[in-house]
């Protein structure tokens, strides 16, 4: 198991607490392209947040490739998201002063890498994704497609454990959306973990397994 | 160190605007404290210089007149010196007093075929020292001018050439003075000063054995602080004392001038003006860290979703901390050294225009001063970006990520 969850518990205080996770059991295995689906405030993207380390959760357990995740300081936090994790956004995220190269080759950065190293893993990702001729290109020069294929690039530089994507289509038209699925595929055959958040059933039928939250709720869990 | 700080420069690069607004008030700021700085050594510059001009073990005293009742004579006495009293003074005091010169003073006119000056100073040789008169033509008066009582005169360059006709052919011709002949034996030069010097032997012999003293300079050795200053002082006061018969703690018996003193008190008056200007310049740099500081907050709120980025994919707070603080080092120091440029170009000028001035001389800045205000500019830096920077870390990647 890549990713286990038990019995997390998530609750947003307020005047009335919101309790947005409720007892969450989920097993994730080495290799699996995965979707969690739910409509909007189903707690889907707790849920992510929590996978990627971006956010604190209340009771449970978490294990993320045999590591506790647990009440982490914000420096340990960073360097397990930074070894571990690869995130795929739906606006993209990239830094946009920065060219192509720069923004794959960012997390790297973070690692201590020299500059030289670091553009030659960077190249090597872009060239993967069929992008070594937009490389010094800024993110405002490229199509919602490409900018995508320059975040995948980011996010699979570190050759982390897993990759966490939100809404990776959701930005995108239905030609590009199907165009980045194959790419997830791809990774996937090349035996990259990949977990998927999101509302769109094609997305999710593009995937093996369909994890459903409603409500913070899993409600099945099938093949 | 090279990575950070091409990503500073190319977050600058992308708010040129941002960026050179906040420069302006730093280098505003620091180019004040230049131009302050260098003020103020214009001003200590000058300082060092008057006080070079005289040596500075110098004790002078003048007579004075009484204001206590002593030993049966009334208040309100005049004290006139002698020349005795310096040979008095020298043996109370073996250890510390080197030398005691008496100055008389006549008022006579020195007249040559040209013109007319009036008055000379009665001198021993060492006056030449004391007074810092540096010898253009000739020589100064000596020992055989004394034991011999030569009317021998000593002329100031200026006073030369209005007596004949340049003051290069002054020495060696002859002027009248109290109805006799007197030498030129040698021409001075001095900034302000303008006496003409006699041996004072020729001035006892010519006035009918006058021995009288207006001034007595007394050369003191071995002082360090004012406390020994003041010790010689009142050494001095009570040798005076002694042969006048006045109370020794009357001051208004004597009055002294104790150049020591005073320079150590001119001294400490430059070390508080050079603290004023520091504060006032610290001051308007403090204004441009506020700018500095501002304009780092706008830039962490903007780039909050930026952060956000950055920490989602493995910035540690510690580099994001790093990044705003650096970067505001940068700000300041670059345009810290802009203003420091500027301030060096405008003091070239101003000391081009006014270095000669009295008061102000030389007013420019050294190296150990740059070096100072390198210090200062990376410290007002730090603390400019150290606010932000901590703000910056508040940052949550989950909401930044969301601000969009």
């Amino acid at each position: 198991m890549i990713i286990t969850l038990r019995d997390v518990n998530k609750t947003y205080p307020g005047v009335v607490p919101l309790h947005v996770l409720k007892d969450i059991n989920l097993d994730i295995e080495r290799g699996e392209l995965v979707s969690i689906m739910g409509a909007s405030g189903s707690g889907k993207s707790t849920l992510l947040n929590i996978l990627g380390i971006l956010d604190n959760y209340d009771s449970g357990d978490y294990h993320l490739d045999g590591v506790e995740i647990r009440n982490l300081s914000e420096n340990r936090a960073a360097e397990l998201r930074n070894r571990m994790i690869g995130f795929v956004f739906q606006s993209f995220n990239l830094i946009n002063y920065k060219n192509a190269l720069e923004n794959v080759a960012l997390p790297l950065y973070y690692q201590g890498i020299g500059r030289k190293r670091r553009n030659i893993l960077a190249m090597e990702q872009l060239e993967r994704l069929g992008l070594a001729d937009r490389a010094t290109h800024l993110p405002g020069e490229l199509s919602g497609g490409q900018k995508q294929r320059v975040a995948i690039a980011r996010a699979i530089v570190t050759n982390p454990s897993i990759i966490l994507a939100d809404e990776p289509t959701g930005a995108l038209d239905s030609h590009t959306s199907k165009e980045v699925m194959q790419i997830f595929r791809q990774l996937n055959n090349d035996g990259m973990t990949i977990v998927i958040v999101t509302h769109d059933p094609g997305v999710g039928a593009a995937t093996d397994r369909i994890i459903r939250i409603v409500d913070g709720e899993i409600m099945n869990s099938n093949v | 160190m090279f990575d950070l700080l091409s990503e500073i420069g190319q977050t600058l690069r992308n708010n040129k605007l941002r960026t050179g607004l906040t420069g302006l008030s730093v280098a505003w700021g620091i180019f004040m404290l230049i131009i302050l700085l260098g003020a103020a050594r214009g001003v200590t510059n000058s300082f060092e210089e008057s006080m070079g001009s005289r040596p500075t073990n110098v004790i002078s005293v003048w007579g004075g007149r009484t204001s206590m009742p002593y030993k049966g004579y009334k208040d309100g006495r005049w004290i006139e010196l002698r020349e005795s009293d310096a040979g008095a003074i020298k043996e109370d005091n073996p250890g510390t007093v080197s030398r005691v010169s008496p100055f008389a003073s006549a008022t006579a006119n020195i007249s040559s075929a040209k013109d007319a000056i009036s008055g000379f100073e009665a001198v021993f040789p060492d006056a030449l020292r004391s007074e810092r008169l540096t010898m253009k033509y000739g020589r100064f008066i000596n020992d055989l001018d004394i034991s011999q009582a030569r009317r021998v005169l000593v002329l100031r360059d200026e006073q030369a050439a209005l007596l004949f006709d340049s003051d290069s052919v002054a020495v060696g011709k002859t002027v009248s003075a109290m109805g006799l002949a007197w030498t030129i034996v040698g021409v001075y030069t001095h900034r302000w000063n303008r006496s003409t010097y006699a041996p004072y032997s020729a001035y006892k012999a010519v006035t009918g054995n006058k021995t009288d003293a207006y001034q007595l300079d007394v050369t003191v050795e071995g002082l360090t602080d004012e406390a020994s200053g003041e010790a010689a002082e009142d050494a001095i006061r009570t040798s005076l004392a002694r042969q006048h018969e006045f109370d020794p703690d009357d001051s208004n018996a004597i009055w002294t001038w104790n150049r020591f003193n005073s320079y150590l008190r001119g001294k400490e008056g430059n070390r508080i003006l050079s603290m004023a200007v520091w504060i006032i310049g610290l001051l308007t740099l403090l204004t441009g860290i506020v700018g500095v500081s501002n304009i780092m907050f706008v830039s962490v709120r903007e780039r909050t979703h930026e952060i956000g980025i950055r920490r989602a994919i493995g910035a540690k707070p510690r580099s994001i901390v790093i990044q705003v603080i650096t970067e505001s080092i940068a700000v300041t120091a670059l345009f810290g050294y802009i203003g420091v440029f500027m301030g060096f170009i405008v003091l070239q000028i101003i000391n081009h225009l006014f270095g000669d001035m009295e008061g102000f001389k030389n007013p420019t800045v050294d190296l150990s001063m740059a070096i100072e205000v390198t210090v200062a500019l990376i410290i007002a830096g730090a603390i400019a970006g150290l606010f932000p920077a901590l703000k910056a870390i508040k940052v949550k990647p989950v909401e930044a990520l969301s601000d969009e």
